[in-house]
C-alpha cells in the first residue's frame, strides 16, 4: 500500500517575479513519466515540499491545458515560502497532489463564467481561466473581475494585458489605491460590478480572494440575483497532510482537502463550524 | 471463536512470551518509576505485569509514534533522493486493556477509510492484539458506556481472562486463533466451568463499574444539531488551560502536523503529534485564524468525539472510556465532566 506522504520529485523550470513578495514558479517531475502520466484539475491544490523546511499547500496556477510545466504562486509569508523564493531554475523539489475536488467545469458548459480574483486570490483561478479560454468555444461570456492593494501588487501583469486584448474577454480591474500613473479603476472590488452588464440566471460566479472580499462579493453577488449554487468559492484553512488524516483543515465533519477547497455558496452555508 | 477459547497456566505464560518474544517485539505493561505501571517492550517475561490499573499513556505510541518517520530524504550530489519509510516489523501488544484494544481497532479503521494510509496500517497490520479483560473497575474508567469494556466482543485478537491460576485465552480474529495454535501444548481447550466462570466475572465487573456516568447519546444530540450554547462552550473553555495533554493521553486523539527533521545530515519527515486545543492548530499564513478563540477549540474537541456526523463516519463515539483525560485534565474540561455540561446545559467547573 502507498506512503500517502511520499512526494514526487521535480525540477524548478522557471521563476517570474510577479510582485515584490510574489513569484511564480514553473515545475516539471524529473521523472519524465511523472510528467507524462500526471493529471489535474483547476482548483485542486498540491503539498510543495521545500526539502528541509517541510511542505505546504499551494493551489495550481496553471492549466491542464498547458501540461509542460506545473505553475504556482507564492507569496513569500514564512519559512517555508522564504526558503521557495531563494531557490532557482534546477533546484529540487517534491510534490505531492493532486488533492482536493477541483472546479465542475463540465457542469459550466455553455454557461457565462464570471472570475472574480482578488489579491494573491487570482492565482487558483488562473489556471481555471486558461482552461477555459483553451476551449473557449465551450462556454458562454467570459468575465475576469480582479483587485489588489495597489498597481505593484497586480500579479500576471503581461496576462492581463493579453486578456484585455482579447475580443472573447471582459477584463476589469480595480486597486485599492492608486499611485505612480495608474489610469485605471480606483476601489474595492464591489465596485467593480457597476461597471458591467451581468446576467444571473445563466452565468456561473468563481470568487478567490481574501476572506473579507469574499464577504462582501457574495453579499453582492446574491443582491444581483446569483443563486446559491452559482457561486462558487475555494476554501482556505491551515492544513498539514492534504489527505484528510491531520484534521487541521477540518470544518465540523468536513475536510477542505477532501470535500474542498472548492465549495458552492450553498455547500459554504451548510457547513458548521 | 467463541467455543474456540483455550486455557493455559500461569506457569506455562513465560514461556508463551519467550516464544512471542522469538518472532515479535512484545510490548506489556511493566513496572516503571514510582510503582507507575508503563507499556514498554520487555525484554523478559518476568516483566510483565498482570494485576494493574491502566498506565498513564495508552499504547498508541507504539503504532502511532509520537514522532513517526514517514519519508527519509537525502542529497545525493545536487539532487534529493526520497525514500518510503515502511514499518512492518512484527509486534504483540500484551496485557493492554480492552479499552486500549477498542481505541487501537479506532485507529485502524479511521487510517483505513478514504485514502488508506499506507505507513500506518503497514505497522499496524503487523501488531497483534492480546487484550486482558478488566475484571476489576478502574478508578476512572467509563468503558462501559462506549461498549469499550469491561470485557470486549471484538476488536483484540485474543482476548485473556485472569482465572487465578489460568489464563483463559479467547480468539477474536484468525491472526489470534493461529497465534494461540502456534504456541501448541501450553493451552489446552477451555473446560465448561472455566467458559462459566469467565461470564460470571464479566457480569461481576459490569456490576462493580456501576450506572453509567458519562450519556454520550444525549449530548450527541445536543452537539450534532448545534445546541450546546456558545456561551456554554466558552465558560468550560475558561477552565481549560490549552495543555494538549488530554490530547496526548487519549488513545483515540490523532491528529498531527508533518515535520522535516534534521538527522545525520539528512532530513527526515515525520509526522507528530499535535493538539487541537493549540491556537496556532488552525492559524493560517495570512495570520487569519478560524478557531483562535479558545471556546472555538473546545467545541471543535468535543464535535470530533461525540457528534452524530463522526458517529456516523466512524461507527462508534470517539471515546473509549479510559478516564485518562480526567486524570491529567488540570482544570477538569474532561469527557464525562463536558459531556455532563453539555447534557445539563450547565458547567459545575
Amino acid at each position: 500500500m502507498d506512503n500517502l506522504f511520499l512526494p514526487r520529485l521535480a525540477r524548478i523550470a522557471l521563476v517570474r517575479d510577479e510582485t515584490p513578495d510574489t513569484k511564480t514558479f514553473g515545475l516539471r517531475f524529473r521523472d519524465p513519466v511523472d510528467q507524462r502520466d500526471f493529471r489535474f484539475l483547476p482548483g485542486q491544490f498540491l503539498e510543495l515540499s521545500v526539502f528541509g523546511f517541510g511542505e505546504a499547500p499551494f493551489c495550481f496556477a496553471s492549466s491542464p491545458t498547458r501540461p509542460e510545466l506545473v505553475e504556482v504562486t507564492v507569496r513569500r509569508t514564512g519559512q517555508l515560502t522564504d526558503a521557495l523564493h531563494t531557490l532557482g531554475p534546477g533546484d529540487e523539489v517534491g510534490l505531492r497532489g493532486p488533492c482536493g475536488n477541483g472546479f465542475d467545469l463540465p457542469s459550466a458548459q455553455g454557461k457565462d463564467l464570471l472570475f472574480i480574483g482578488g489579491g494573491i486570490g487570482l492565482p487558483p483561478l488562473r489556471g481555471l481561466i486558461w482552461n477555459v479560454l483553451d476551449e473557449r468555444e465551450r462556454f458562454g461570456r467570459v468575465t475576469i473581475m480582479y483587485g489588489a492593494k495597489t498597481p505593484a501588487d497586480l500579479v500576471y501583469k503581461d496576462e492581463l494585458q493579453e486578456w484585455a486584448a482579447r475580443g472573447d474577454v471582459e477584463l476589469l480591474v480595480t486597486v485599492d489605491r492608486s499611485n505612480n500613473g495608474w489610469t485605471g479603476n480606483v476601489g474595492m472590488v464591489p465596485t467593480l460590478f457597476d461597471k458591467t452588464e451581468l446576467r444571473p440566471k445563466t452565468t456561473l460566479s468563481y470568487v478567490c480572494g481574501p476572506p473579507v472580499m469574499i464577504k462582501f462579493v457574495v453579499q453582492d453577488l446574491l443582491m444581483r440575483g446569483f443563486a446559491d449554487d452559482a457561486i462558487i468559492s475555494t476554501l482556505e484553512r491551515m492544513m498539514q497532510c492534504g489527505v484528510g488524516k491531520c484534521n487541521h483543515c477540518a470544518i465540523g465533519h468536513r475536510y477542505v482537502c477532501r470535500d474542498g477547497p472548492v465549495f458552492t455558496f450553498r455547500q459554504i452555508k451548510e457547513l458548521v463550524e | 471463536m467463541a467455543n474456540e477459547a483455550r486455557t493455559i497456566s500461569k506457569r506455562d505464560v513465560a514461556g508463551w512470551l519467550a516464544a512471542l518474544m522469538r518472532r515479535a517485539e512484545v510490548i506489556a505493561p511493566v513496572a516503571a518509576h514510582g510503582g507507575d505501571v508503563a507499556f514498554a517492550a520487555i525484554s523478559s517475561p518476568e516483566q510483565v505485569v498482570f494485576d494493574f490499573q491502566n498506565s498513564l499513556h495508552p499504547p498508541k505510541q507504539f503504532v502511532l509514534p509520537q514522532t513517526d518517520p514517514l519519508v527519509v530524504i537525502r542529497r545525493n550530489g545536487n539532487g534529493i533522493e526520497l525514500e518510503p519509510v515502511r514499518d512492518a516489523h512484527p509486534r504483540v501488544i500484551f496485557n493492554l486493556r480492552s479499552c486500549d484494544a477498542r481505541s487501537l481497532a479506532f485507529l485502524y479503521r479511521m487510517h483505513a477509510s478514504d485514502l488508506p494510509d499506507g505507513a500506518y496500517l503497514a505497522r499496524a497490520e503487523n501488531v497483534t492484539l492480546v487484550s486482558l479483560a478488566c475484571t476489576v473497575p478502574c478508578e476512572l474508567g467509563f468503558c462501559t458506556c462506549c461498549d469499550a469494556g469491561p470485557f470486549l466482543k471484538e476488536g483484540t485478537d485474543v482476548q485473556l481472562t485472569d482465572l487465578g491460576e489460568h489464563l483463559l485465552a479467547e480468539p477474536g480474529t484468525d491472526k489470534g486463533l493461529a497465534m494461540l495454535s502456534e504456541a501448541g501444548d501450553l493451552f489446552r481447550p477451555a473446560r465448561p466451568d472455566e467458559e462459566r466462570r469467565r461470564l460470571e466475572l464479566e457480569e461481576a465487573a459490569k456490576r462493580a463499574f456501576g450506572a453509567e456516568t458519562c450519556h454520550f447519546a444525549s449530548a450527541m444530540r445536543r452537539v450534532s444539531t448545534g445546541r450546546v450554547p456558545e456561551e456554554l462552550w466558552g465558560t468550560m473553555s475558561d477552565w481549560c488551560l490549552e495543555c494538549g495533554g488530554c490530547n496526548f493521553v487519549c488513545p483515540t486523539c490523532y491528529c498531527f502536523s508533518v515535520k522535516d527533521m534534521k538527522q545525520d545530515g539528512s532530513w527526515v519527515r515525520c509526522r507528530t503529534w499535535d493538539s487541537c486545543q493549540y491556537q496556532a492548530f488552525t492559524l493560517e499564513a495570512s495570520g487569519h485564524n478560524p478557531r483562535e478563540r479558545r471556546a472555538d477549540r473546545i467545541k471543535r474537541r468535543f464535535f470530533h468525539k461525540v457528534s452524530a456526523q463522526y458517529y456516523l463516519r466512524d461507527g462508534t463515539v470517539g471515546c473509549v472510556g479510559c478516564g485518562r483525560c480526567v486524570r491529567v485534565c488540570l482544570g477538569t474540561t474532561d469527557m464525562p465532566a463536558v459531556v455532563e455540561a453539555i447534557r445539563k446545559g450547565a458547567w459545575n467547573g
